[in-house]
């Protein structure tokens, strides 16, 4: 149906998310766990836009961000001392 | 001399401009409330000087380079208009970001001061700055102030009027590039960062890192909980508008309303017999009643816009966008589209408005088009009456209205984003999530007098010449004589509304005062109690027992001659159709094309038609066991408001099967 439950139900089956990992070798902010902090690696949107305002913020490659909590599909993330409320589409375009 | 002040959204700017010009512009704890700028002169008690400081509030940005529209405007004012001096605002508490903006604006060569805003907050958060060592890296004089707390405020106007004229240096320089040169620019502002990193090193010293789990995050797991969130947000808005429409608002109204009554009683008695009925009817019945009927809903609109207030300072409205985002998404639409809607509950000028933070075109066209059918406080009420008079008080009618309203607002974006097609690119969501804190009182009661203010100006001006001309053109008719008892059909106003009543007959209200109430209802929604009042010379609606006796003639619900089923429809038909002219003009403004205005205002009308058509016919069968009159002309109106949208989105269908043939 939706990204976000095929998202889970791959979460759901580690062998897949190996699969994926070895295919890949990245992963987004949406397998990042709660209050570790990551390094962003990437910014993967073809939106220059939102790719400089998160710019502006401070969201970028080298970067550390940390997901504060999970909720209701959408992230809590900590960028540069400040919170921001993310959807999972802009969460799957940070890779860490 | 001109001051603007800039600084990231939140950070208190259109707080500290209202305390230092004394305005009373529209404040909110959530990023974006100010979207456009807005101008004051310093008040005297702040500044001795000479010559007058006109100050320039501009909506607040995360950089120079614009993201969303309203930070454009920012940019566009201090590169074009050359303000004499900056005051930049800058979240004490939040320093590594917001300097970002700062090293931006210290390059223009205009001088800055910074302010450095919500100081009072810094002791509770155990972060100490050294303001000297700030000063000196920015080479710029920095202020400790606190908008809320009315501290610093005259420090920081004198040495920005000191500054007018300096010489600005900037202490991190970009080096000049091609404009088109994208990847030497992310390299300048990275260096920019760096540099900024190094200086709050060195200026700041904090004991508790702010990614650090606090009693905020608590809060927010509940308030934004998968499965509370909704349920939380509903609770909440329930609370508001009971509040506002069944217990308090209704208590102080019976009050007011009292007061009224006893204008017109000793108005009637001053005039005594002197004046000619003509004019003393007018007087009496057209301006006393008319607008009367209009205040004793006074309170009710206090109430409502009081709660309103505490909510937006709360910083609860952030969240709410955050909790609805996923089901707005799947219309079509964006969380942010949460918060114009419930601004629009207060009025929808401001909400229409609200709509300009929102970046992608078609979202924001959406939620401008569907932002006016909440129910807002000039409709109030028209519900209030109905409620009142046909329904015993129920408070299921006013609360039912919201949820109408919502399953509204889903299916026409769910309609429009059949007609536009789904957007190429996904629409991102992203939002700073302000932080919580207990809700002013002494400001939600300052925004509830300013709105009450403007809510009486306009019974006293709009609403007055409205009333006063539907009782002119009532008493007369073409010829310019005195309409006749028992011949009031032949008066100018039965000869305009008539032609109208008869399109209104399907929906169960064919009847020229009915209609010419729903008529002056665009120029202010107000009108529809205040013209109704005049056509049918009630004066007091809140009280409806009180009405009784003083006419002995049956109740308000008798003279209106409509069935409850018919009232629901008219309350309807008043709620769901385009808003007041103001509103339309707002649209006009956000959506910025003409061919998204018409197609909303012909959408709007179309929704209030078939939802007053199918609750008159629907509810007449149920109660009568057959259709209401116009069954037949009605639905022919609705099967052809229906073929236009469905054949707009069998032309858009058609079109993007040709593409992909054309693809394939």
């Amino acid at each position: 149906m939706d990204l976000a439950l095929a998202n889970k139900l791959f979460k759901r089956s580690p062998a897949v998310k190996g699969f994926e990992l070895c295919k890949e070798g990245k992963i987004n902010l949406t397998d990042a766990k709660i209050n570790i902090p990551y390094m962003i690696k990437e910014i993967n949107t073809g939106d220059q836009a939102i790719k400089d305002f998160l710019f502006t913020l401070g969201c970028y490659e080298g970067e550390t961000v940390m997901v504060i909590s999970a909720l209701a599909q959408n992230l809590v993330i900590h960028v540069k001392g400040a919170r921001y409320s993310i959807d999972d589409d802009l969460a799957r375009a940070i890779v860490i | 001399m001109r001051i603007a002040l800039t600084g990231n959204p939140n950070s208190g700017k259109t707080t500290l401009f209202n305390a230092i010009t004394g305005k009373i512009e529209h404040v909110g704890n959530w990023p974006g409330v100010t979207i456009a700028k807005q101008e004051g002169d310093i008040k005297k008690s702040l500044y001795r000087g000479v010559e007058i400081i006109r100050v320039v509030d501009l909506p607040g940005a995360y950089s120079i380079s614009p993201f969303s529209s309203e930070e454009s405007i920012t940019r566009d004012f201090v590169l074009n208009e050359k303000p004499d001096v900056i005051i930049n605002i800058v979240d004490a508490t939040n320093l590594s970001r917001s300097l970002f903006f700062t090293t931006q604006l210290l390059e223009l060569g205009i001088p800055v001061v910074v302010a450095l805003n919500k100081s009072d907050l810094l002791e509770s958060k155990n972060i100490k700055i050294d303001l000297d060592e700030l000063s000196k890296r920015l080479s710029c004089p920095v202020v400790k102030t606190s908008s809320t707390e009315n501290m610093g405020l005259a420090e920081l106007l004198k040495t920005a009027a000191n500054r007018s004229g300096d010489e600005q240096t900037a202490p991190f320089k970009s080096k000049p590039f091609a404009v088109k040169d994208q990847e030497s620019a992310e390299k300048i502002e990275r260096e920019r960062f760096v540099f900024v990193e190094e200086l709050v090193r060195e200026v700041e010293n904090r004991t508790v890192a702010s990614h650090k789990q606090t009693r905020q995050d608590a809060i927010d797991r509940i308030v934004a909980n998968k499965i509370l969130g909704i349920p939380i947000f509903a609770a909440v808005i329930y609370v508001i508008f009971s509040l506002s429409q069944t217990y308090v608002g209704p208590l102080l109204a019976d009050i007011l309303v009292g007061w009224i009554d006893a204008l017109y009683e000793f108005a009637a008695e001053l005039m005594g017999g002197d004046l000619s009925p003509v004019l003393s009817s007018l007087f009496l019945d057209g301006i006393i009643g008319g607008v009367g009927a209009v205040m004793g809903f006074l309170p009710l609109i206090m109430v409502l816009f009081f709660m309103l207030a505490l909510l937006e300072d709360s910083g609860y409205m952030a969240r709410v966008a955050m909790v609805m985002d996923r089901y707005l998404k799947k219309v079509g639409l964006s969380g942010k589209s949460i918060i114009p809607m419930v601004i629009g509950t207060g009025c929808a000028i401001p909400g229409v408005m609200a709509t300009r933070t929102i970046r992608d075109d078609r979202q924001r066209r959406t939620t401008a088009m569907l932002t006016p059918f909440m129910p807002c406080g000039a409709k109030l009420p028209i519900i209030a009456l109905f409620a009142g008079v046909f329904f015993g008080d129920a408070a299921w009618v006013g609360t039912s209205m919201y949820f109408v309203a919502i399953a509204i607002i889903i299916i026409g974006a769910l309609m429009v984003r059949k007609i536009t097609g789904e957007s190429s690119s996904p629409a991102y969501f992203i939002m700073e999530l302000p932080e919580y804190r207990l809700p002013s009182i002494k400001r939600a009661l300052v925004s509830m007098f300013s709105r009450a203010k403007a809510f009486i100006v306009k019974a006293a001006t709009i609403i007055l010449v409205c009333n006063a001309a539907v009782h002119i053109m009532q008493t007369f008719d073409w010829n310019f004589q005195v309409v006749e008892e028992g011949m009031e059909g032949t008066s100018i106003l039965a000869g305009i509304a008539g032609p109208f009543a008869l399109l209104f007959i399907p929906l169960g209200f064919g009847v020229w005062q009915l209609a010419a109430a729903a008529i002056t209802g665009f120029i202010a929604k107000e009108n529809v109690v205040g013209t109704l009042a005049v056509v049918y010379g009630i004066t007091n609606f809140i009280d409806t027992e009180e009405f009784e006796l003083i006419s002995g003639a049956g109740d308000v619900a008798t003279v209106m001659g409509l069935t409850s089923v018919a009232a629901l429809a008219y309350l309807m038909f008043n709620l769901f159709t385009p808003p007041c002219f103001a509103a339309i003009g707002a649209m006009n403004a956000e959506m910025d094309s003409k061919k998204w205005l018409w197609a909303g205002i012909g959408f709007q009308f179309g929704v209030g038609y078939t939802v007053a058509y199918f609750v008159y016919q629907a509810g007449t069968l149920i109660t009568t066991g057959s259709f209401g009159s116009g069954v037949i002309p009605g639905l022919v109106a609705i099967l052809v408001f229906v073929a236009v949208i469905a054949s707009l989105i069998r032309s858009k269908e058609q079109k993007s099967e040709n593409r992909i043939k054309e693809a394939v």
